[in-house]
């Protein structure tokens, strides 16, 4: 396999990367059964330096694939419930002062983690939400005047319930942008059903779990899913599906630039993951619908009564240059 | 029929005022021409359609329409007294065209109005078709398509852009009207001719010649033909344009020279020496003289004849511009045998009037001796007493030789030659008037002779023993700088304030050289492209012996071949970014599976439904697949390029 000129700036081998990125998969895939194709996107999105938004009903196994994900990729984990009393300050952090120092003291929030498990996002008013979703945006926080970075890497992994509405601020639509890849788990198939009624309990076998790499590999990886390549055909195929968004009839608001941008890095980050020798159009049609999804705003009218679905039809009604 | 609905509702107040502008633009060439009513009429139902859509009121109703297209009807048969021929019937579709401005409510009634504004144009190019022709109906034909384009145009379109695909439009339409121009068979006679307007006024030379009646003579810079030497251009004093003979006098006025084909004319010339060939391009004069150089032995234009005294007619009269050919003799003697009845009608003068005249003739002819002497000694008279050469004469009155020879003394061509040949007829010599031009501009820039109304010229011939009819021309007795130079630079040269003339500024008259050049061509050919350079032009593109069919076929064939280029061309544009090499193998993978790859169905799908339905192994089958991703959308190039190749061909 050839990666360019990235080569040489990589301690480890193009080879030696992707048995890396085989063993994260294989270990993921032992703790979420029968769901290859979500750990891939899941895998991609964090690989893309992108956050991810799961999006499916409780006891599908939203936490656990967070979880799983920190463990494998031996990143720092902590998870944030969110409920709707929370504020800025239990996400960030407070300065506290300190009787016998006399002084103001930062105690960092469970936010400076590398991996941040938010669950159930949409339960919390939006002024904590915008505080999860800045330091999602700008990789910092701010606290009393006082800028402080977050560790690197740095993923976000938030989860929402679709159809609790009570009581719940659903995320906007420009914040949902912020999020890579929104991603639906869905029911396992029976075997896999089978096998986690009968097996062991998951979080035993997840506490057993060893770490395959560690948070350096972890840039190094994203460094060269940055460098995969993408060939103009498959540029002249991103811009075809972004006009069709545009132009559907089916389609409010269509892909904005960043949108493309973003379907391109995901796409990458999938490519990187199968092992192809450059972007296939086939890795853009993987991510997008995770990608897409919750970036299009149906038209009133339309006949889809998914994002999925809608995404579907727009990958079955363009051709492939 | 139901009444139908008359209310505006605005809707099209974009594209009303483009569709209006096309129907001013196209009825704009006709105004000249139209009766003042007309154009007010037109622009006062154009202003009235655009306030009624303007304020969303109602359109007139039904009788009102009515009886306003009855009027307009009536109006146009009254001021024409006919409903034929292009005057009154542009008129009619002019009118016409603003009445269906009033009952215009839909995208449909617009359709029509554009329809209209076309057949305004074209019919403009019926009556004149000049050099601005062109331009002016290449402008009003993007706005004719603008306006169509605007009707069905989105609203986020701009005039601007309406504009620009008009102009493209009309861009692939180029080529066609210009394959179309070449090879449409030009006939010599076509199957249909616009009627022409009679009653229009005529320019050029008239049938009689009274002088003394017109009491100034106009210097027209109008045109009257132009002319294209072969060879050398000869002196102005040789270059005497033929028109039409006078032969009887009445006392006061020249005439009797309708065209007859009497004595085969041509049989009683014999020439000699070097002709000289020439193309005249003339005018339309709606007569029927037809002017060649003396003495004209063959001409090129249908239907022509020589008339009795050599003159040159057409039997339908000149109603558009012609191009002939000519091959003149400047060397040649007519009808040296002169019958006693034609030496009486040429030397007939009436008995009882300019009796002075008469008398002074006959005592010089005594005194003179011989023919001869007698022509040399009344020239001599003009050139020696006091006669003047000016363009305003007095008024002569009911004897006018006798008035113009003893009294005033003063008078231009026609003067002169009456005078000369009524002295020749009254000493019994036989003598007739001509009628034509003499003269004309070279003009620099084209190299050809321009000839104007204002080298109009009158001489005389007169008949001598052994001779024949010899040209004495009295006036170059009295201004031999008229014969000299030709009138126009006669009159640039300074002679033209001693005849009353003032002639314009040097500026103007190259600027109007500049015109005429650009204009000759363009007679040349555009206008001038008839059956005969056609003809040539086609054997010059390789076509053998061009016939009407060849021709036509030519037509069909190239404009299929036109039509397919340019589509093909368009297509070519508009498709997607060409396909590469690995597409190619790729696709004649996919044709070897039998299947057929559906639209957003990506290599690696469409390999597992190949692997299943088709009868291809699946590793060839994999082995394709891989190769053409990594040759498209790999880093690889080249060398993936090759795998995909002996991948194709291991099939």
């Amino acid at each position: 396999m050839q990666r360019g000129n990235t080569l040489e700036q990589l301690p480890a081998s193009a080879d030696a990367q992707h048995r890396v990125v085989d063993s994260i998969r294989k270990a993921l895939a032992s703790i979420i059964l029968g769901k290859n194709e979500q750990i891939s996107l899941a895998l991609s999105c964090l690989l893309a330096r992108g956050h991810l938004l799961i999006e499916d009903l409780p006891g599908l196994g939203k936490t656990m694939l967070a979880h799983a994900l920190a463990r494998t990729l031996g990143l720092s984990f902590r998870r944030i419930q969110f409920t709707s009393d929370m504020l800025p300050a239990d996400i960030i952090g407070v300065s506290v002062f300190r009787q016998n120092s006399g002084e103001f003291e930062f105690q960092p929030g469970p936010i400076f983690s590398e991996l941040i498990l938010a669950d159930e996002v949409n339960r919390a008013t939006p002024k904590a939400q915008s505080a999860l979703l800045e330091a999602m945006e700008e990789y910092q926080v701010s606290v009393d005047g006082e800028t402080r970075p977050l560790p690197e890497p740095f993923f976000v992994v938030a989860t929402q319930n679709p159809g609790d509405q009570i009581g719940t601020f659903p995320l906007p639509e420009s914040q949902l942008d912020r999020f890579l890849m929104r991603l639906e788990i869905g029911y396992p198939d029976e075997a896999s059903e089978r096998e986690l009624i009968t097996g062991d309990d998951r979080r035993l076998l997840l506490d057993d779990l060893e770490p395959v790499t560690g948070p350096q590999m972890l840039l190094e990886l994203q460094k060269s899913v940055r460098a995969q390549h993408v060939s103009e055909p498959l540029i002249d195929y991103v811009q075809a599906l972004v006009r069709s968004t545009r132009e559907s009839a089916d389609i409010e608001v269509g892909l904005s630039p960043r949108g493309a941008q973003a379907l391109v890095a995901a796409a990458r980050a999938y490519a990187f993951v199968e092992n192809h020798s450059g972007v296939y159009p086939d890795d853009i049609q993987a991510v997008f619908p995770t990608v897409a999804g919750h970036r299009l705003k149906p038209a009133g009218s339309t006949r889809f009564r998914s994002p999925t679905e809608l995404c579907q039809h727009v990958l079955d009604s363009v051709a492939i240059p | 029929m139901k009444a139908q609905p008359r209310g505006t509702d605005g809707s099209l107040l974009l594209s009303l005022p483009w569709t209006l502008g096309a129907l001013l633009v196209s009825l704009a060439p006709h105004i000249p021409y139209l009766a003042i009513w007309i154009s007010v009429a037109i622009v006062g139902c154009a202003a009235w359609r655009y306030a009624i859509e303007k304020g969303r009121r109602m359109l007139p109703s039904r009788w009102v329409r009515a009886a306003l297209a009855l009027i307009c009807f009536l109006g146009v048969f009254g001021t024409y007294s006919s409903i034929s021929g292009v005057g009154p019937g542009s008129a009619l579709l002019a009118i016409m065209a603003a009445m269906k401005l009033l009952e215009t409510r839909k995208r449909r009634d617009q359709f029509v109005l554009l329809f209209i504004s076309i057949f305004l144009v074209m019919s403009s190019l019926l009556r004149e078709q000049y050099l601005w022709s062109l331009p002016y109906l290449i402008f009003s034909t993007l706005i004719i398509i603008t306006a169509w384009l605007r009707m069905s145009a989105r609203g986020s379109e701009t005039a601007r852009q309406s504009f620009a695909t008009g102009g493209r439009l009309l861009l692939y339409a180029a080529p066609l009207a210009i394959a179309m121009w070449i090879f449409f068979p030009r006939l010599a006679s076509p199957f249909w001719a616009v009627p022409v307007d009679s009653g229009r006024a005529t320019s050029g030379l008239s049938d009689t010649m009274s002088p003394g009646d017109i009491s100034s003579l106009s210097m027209s810079d109008e045109v009257a033909f132009r002319v294209r030497f072969e060879g050398a251009v000869p002196e102005p004093r040789d270059r005497y344009w033929r028109g039409l003979v006078m032969t009887s006098f009445n006392g006061r006025t020249w005439s009797g020279s309708e065209p007859r084909i009497g004595a085969p004319a041509s049989q009683q010339v014999a020439v000699s020496g070097e002709p000289v060939a020439y193309e005249v391009t003339l005018e339309p004069t709606r007569q029927q003289w037809v002017f060649a150089m003396d003495m004209p032995m063959s001409w090129s234009l249908e239907r022509t004849f020589m008339g009795s005294q050599q003159q040159l007619f057409r039997v339908r009269p000149i109603d558009q511009r012609v191009a002939y050919s000519v091959i003149s003799y400047p060397n040649y003697r007519i009808q040296t045998e002169l019958p006693v009845v034609f030496r009486n009608w040429y030397t007939n003068v009436p008995a009882n009037s300019n009796t002075r005249s008469a008398k002074l003739a006959r005592e010089m002819r005594v005194a003179a001796g011989s023919d001869a002497a007698y022509i040399e000694a009344v020239l001599a008279k003009f050139h020696e007493e006091e006669y003047f050469y000016t363009l305003q004469p007095p008024p002569l009155g009911n004897n006018p030789v006798d008035r113009f020879l003893f009294d005033t003394r003063r008078g231009f061509c026609e003067h002169y030659a009456s005078a000369f040949a009524f002295m020749m007829r009254s000493a019994g010599i036989p003598a007739r008037i001509v009628l034509g031009y003499q003269g004309g501009e070279i003009n620099p820039l084209g190299g050809h002779l321009i000839v104007r109304q204002s080298d109009a010229h009158a001489w005389t011939e007169v008949w001598l023993e052994r001779y024949g009819w010899y040209r004495v021309d009295p006036t170059s007795a009295v201004a031999p700088e008229r014969i000299e130079y030709g009138a126009r630079d006669a009159v640039l040269n300074g002679f033209g304030e001693s005849w009353g003339y003032s002639a314009s500024s040097e500026l103007i008259h190259r600027l109007t050289l500049t015109w005429d050049a650009m204009n000759a061509k363009w007679n040349d050919w555009i206008l001038g492209y008839g059956p005969e350079k056609q003809n040539k032009f086609l054997q010059w593109l390789g076509m053998d012996d061009p016939d009407w069919q060849k021709m036509l076929l030519t037509l069909v064939t190239s404009v299929i071949a036109l039509i397919l280029a340019i589509s093909g061309l368009l297509m070519l544009r508009n498709r997607a970014p060409s396909r590469d090499l690995a597409t190619v193998m790729y696709q004649r993978f996919v044709k070897k599976t039998g299947l057929e790859q559906s639209t957003g169905e990506t290599a690696q799908e469409f390999a597992r439904r190949a692997a299943i339905e088709s009868t291809l192994p699946a590793a060839h089958v994999d082995a394709v697949t891989a190769a053409y991703l990594d040759a498209r959308y790999g880093a690889a190039g080249d060398a993936a390029l090759a795998n995909l190749k002996s991948a194709v061909a291991a099939i």
